[in-house]
């Protein structure tokens, strides 16, 4: 190894692994994620279309609360300017200006959300101001008619316990409204109408609950917000709360809680304000999406906001949500050609392609080693018997490799369709299977096959299909990705690496298997 | 292992690609060794033997009119002019009848067609490029050599560093090689000894041995015939090129002596069992020789000198 490799290969890891080893123990960022579920990440992303028209858009921001911390807010949009205002109890961003066309707004935050649990007290609060409470929350409003006949009729009906037994009361409804009414999507999200057909969609159930309650005279309220769920967008869910003896008590037909609201959801208002409105607009559209972060609020603090203001700027925990799910993805891939140029250069492990194994291993990231790698085998298995039919017409090279691609995409499919029909319904979802990858693959098992005999075409496909296996434990690692997306500097100290193993002009172990027949001296035969 | 291997100065693939096919081959030349017809014009122009070219296809069109334009010629190779290691070459006879045998197999002309077809959409090319099918001119194999293999033609790679020959060895074709001279295709490898022009060892699939196993013929101390003149064309094919580190694929011809098949800018290391003896002692006696490397590679010697050179430097490392 020349001293000019070796010197650029240690200044790429010294910068690497010193900024690493800066990060971890000045500004002590954690070098593993805990284990315990972190907090959510939330985007919600507004998009109006205005015809240069005066308006603004409105938005239900969460507050924070003991279950609910909610942390690190930003706020971007193009050419609106943004203020946070107090409304109807709510906490509301509003963003205004003159609306030209299309506007984007993202709104951000970080939020852990813990189990809610409300103790139901024995005795009414004598200090609650229950009278005025009671008159706001009772009243009929056109979404929750609570004195209309048919409410009336379904109370009478229901023979609730006495006035003094408020919980047998809320009880009885809440039953009624779970086990009585049927959830079905698409029906109708009216109070009535719910009532009347004995089924409605999810808002249905729990503004009859709500409306049931209020006309048995306990106050009961909308509560507007967030589901959020591993591995799917957040859902926005609508849930009622109830007063009981002064506090407000959390409780969903739908979700089937009462006094305990899970952890993972989101409190975004009251009342029947919209999670986003827009005035002076076109139209508007809105989505949330959510990232689970594996830390604690504290370390994605020091992530967030290091001590340093270039480090705090750097962070790649400042970007948008969607962005950093494939960055995660896409700063494991230096790891992953790091073990491919090991195995090459220093062991001399023969694969097809350079990189073919990291791209296999890569597409095979939502899967477990063996289903995946089973899949690889079945797919290229298969065409590659087509391909030795294919050799019988004769045909050209791109068409013939067309076709053979048109062969992996109907394997695939029809392994969909299998699956779907057996055992894994969920098998194929968001995979972006690698078929270009394996099209290729397949060609070149079935040249090499012809050309330098199945053994040699076999043997070269289980090395490559070994490197991936390598590869592929490191790409899902959450450790890996964690640490690559928390501390992307290691990717110039594994371009340090790289340097010195391009620079290393030593045996390859292969090549002392090769030439072990020459490690013997000379057996000075033969003539000269 | 390791130790041992270094003591005998054996090239492994990494410092190959580093000191001797990255460092001393400038990229840009490759071109003129990788496309076979461009070596061939290189060759031609300096008085260098080569197979004579019998016909080209570049266009599809142009392979169709093949089998009509080969169907008088008694024997010709169809192979592309980018290919790599001998893949997609086909060696055809006539069977007298106006048709076409590969071996004992009766070769119809589509399939001809299709083979030159595959050829130029770039199925054996070195990057799956679009290629060009070269029909050549079959070489006899010399009567002396003629034991020795099996269903083909034997030929003489010699590996010429900064224009001087390093080391030689013959890759004859068995029965189990179908014909073609690549070691990992089952082809038998023979060091050849630089100044005797006779073969040294013999390697079959990284086995020594010392007879054919198809003739049962005696491999090791055969003379490969005009072998100076050999040294001397693979040295003057290289000056053409301008690169520093190649294997010079020939074939000595029965009728015209030996020729350039091709030039090759990456060869592979396994002459170096075929020698049982290391590269690098001999590439080190090259760069001692003629100064530091980076200085021309290409020396104002003679060619007879050089190759008394390379001669000289071979024995010293046998020694």
């Amino acid at each position: 190894m020349s001293r000019s490799v070796l010197v650029t290969g240690f200044l790429f890891l010294a910068a690497g692994l010193g900024l690493f080893a800066a990060k971890v123990w000045v500004y002590d960022i954690p070098l593993v994620p805990a284990d315990t579920p972190g907090p959510w990440q939330v985007e919600l992303r507004i998009h109006v279309r205005g015809d240069g028209k005066k308006g603004s858009v409105r938005a239900l921001l969460p507050a924070g609360s003991q279950e609910q911390l909610v942390f690190d807010e930003r706020s971007s949009s193009d050419r609106l300017s943004f203020s946070i205002r107090e409304h109807g109890g709510n906490r509301v961003g509003v963003w205004t200006g003159w609306l030209e066309d299309i506007h984007e707004v993202v709104y951000q935050f970080r939020i852990q959300s813990g189990e809610l649990v409300v103790e139901i007290p024995q005795q009414t609060d004598p200090s609650q101001p229950t009278r005025a409470l009671r008159k706001r929350y009772t009243q009929p409003t056109s979404e929750l008619p609570s004195t209309s006949a048919d409410v009336k009729e379904v109370l009478e009906e229901l023979d609730l316990p006495s006035p003094d037994d408020l919980l047998g009361r809320v009880r009885k409804i809440f039953a009624f409204v779970v086990h009585e009414i049927d959830a079905v999507n698409g029906a109708g999200s009216d109070a009535l109408l719910t009532l009347a057909r004995r089924e409605g969609s999810d808002e249905g159930k729990e503004r009859l609950l709500i409306t049931l309650l209020r006309g048995a005279g306990i106050p009961a309220r909308v509560v507007r917000g967030l589901e959020l769920r591993d591995g799917a967008a957040p859902e926005p869910r609508l849930w009622a709360e109830a007063n009981l003896r002064g506090v407000w008590v959390p409780l969903s037909a739908v979700q089937d809680f009462f006094a305990r609201r899970p952890g993972g959801f989101v409190e975004l208002g009251r009342g029947e304000q919209p999670l986003v409105e827009a005035t002076g607009v076109r139209a508007v559209g809105h989505r949330y999406l959510a990232l689970r972060e594996p830390l604690r609020p504290d370390e994605i603090a020091s992530l967030l906001a290091p001590d340093n203001p270039i480090l705090a700027r750097l962070s790649l925990y400042r970007l948008p949500v969607d962005s950093q799910a494939a960055l995660r993805v896409l700063l494991l891939l230096p790891l992953g050609a790091l073990t491919v140029a090991l195995f090459r250069n220093l062991i001399g492990i023969p694969t097809y392609g350079t990189f073919m194994p990291v791209l296999i291993a890569l597409s095979l990231r939502e899967f477990s080693l063996t289903l995946g790698l089973a899949l690889v085998g079945v797919v290229t298995a298969l065409a590659v018997v087509a391909r030795s039919g294919l050799e019988r017409l004769r045909l050209l090279m791109v068409p013939r490799l067309s076709i053979l691609l048109c062969i992996v995409v109907l394997f695939v499919t029809s392994m969909a369709l299998a699956a779907e029909s057996s055992m894994l319904p969920d098998f194929f979802a968001g995979v972006v299977f690698p078929i270009v990858i394996l099209t290729m693959l397949v060609e070149r098992i079935y040249i090499t096959a012809a050309e330098e005999g199945l053994q040699e075409a076999l043997a070269r496909g289980l090395w490559s299909v070994g490197v991936a296996a390598v590869v592929h434990p490191l790409l899902r690692s959450p450790n890996a990705s964690y640490l690559m997306f928390s501390f992307p500097e290691l990717v110039v100290a594994i371009m340090g690496l790289l340097v010195w193993i391009g620079g290393y002009t030593g045996y390859r172990l292969a090549d002392l298997v090769r030439f072990r027949g020459l490690a013997r001296p000379p057996l000075g035969e033969g003539p000269g | 292992m390791w130790r041992a291997l270094r003591r005998q100065g054996v090239l492994g693939i990494n410092r190959r690609n580093a000191c001797y096919t990255l460092a001393a081959n400038d990229r840009s030349l490759f071109p003129l060794v990788d496309d076979k017809l461009e070596t061939k014009r290189l060759c031609i122009e300096a008085g260098i033997p080569v197979p004579r070219l019998l016909a080209e296809a570049r266009l599809h069109v142009e392979a169709r009119g093949l089998p009509e334009a080969l169907r008088n010629v008694e024997s010709f190779v169809l192979k592309p002019a980018r290919g790599a290691m001998g893949n997609g070459i086909l060696v055809i006879h006539a069977d007298g009848k106006g048709g076409f045998l590969r071996g004992e197999r009766l070769v119809s002309p589509e399939d001809l067609v299709y083979h030159a077809a595959g050829i130029i959409s770039g199925l054996y090319s070195l990057a799956g490029h679009h290629d060009v099918a070269l029909v050549e001119e079959c070489l006899q194999t010399h009567i002396l050599l003629a034991p020795l293999s099996a269903g083909g033609v034997p030929d003489v790679r010699v590996i010429v560093y900064r224009g001087i020959p390093v080391m030689a060895m013959t890759r004859l074709p068995t029965e189990r090689s179908g014909g073609r001279a690549n070691l990992h295709q089952g082809a038998i490898g023979a060091g050849i000894d630089l100044a005797s022009g006779r073969t040294l060892f013999a390697v079959h699939k990284n086995r020594s041995i010392v007879r054919h196993p198809d003739s049962d013929q005696p491999l090791v101390d055969v003379p490969i015939p005009e072998f100076e003149r050999v040294l001397e064309i693979a040295v003057r094919a290289t000056d053409r090129t301008g690169l520093g580190y190649i294997g010079a694929d020939m074939v000595v011809d029965a009728v015209r002596g030996p020729v350039i098949l091709e030039l090759n800018a990456r060869p592979g290391l396994a002459i170096q069992l075929a020698n049982r003896a290391g590269l690098r002692p001999r590439l080190d006696a090259v760069d001692r020789a003629l100064g530091a490397p980076d200085t021309a590679w290409q020396q104002a010697l003679p060619v007879a000198e050089r190759v008394a050179m390379g001669q000289a430097f071979s024995s010293r490392s046998a020694a």
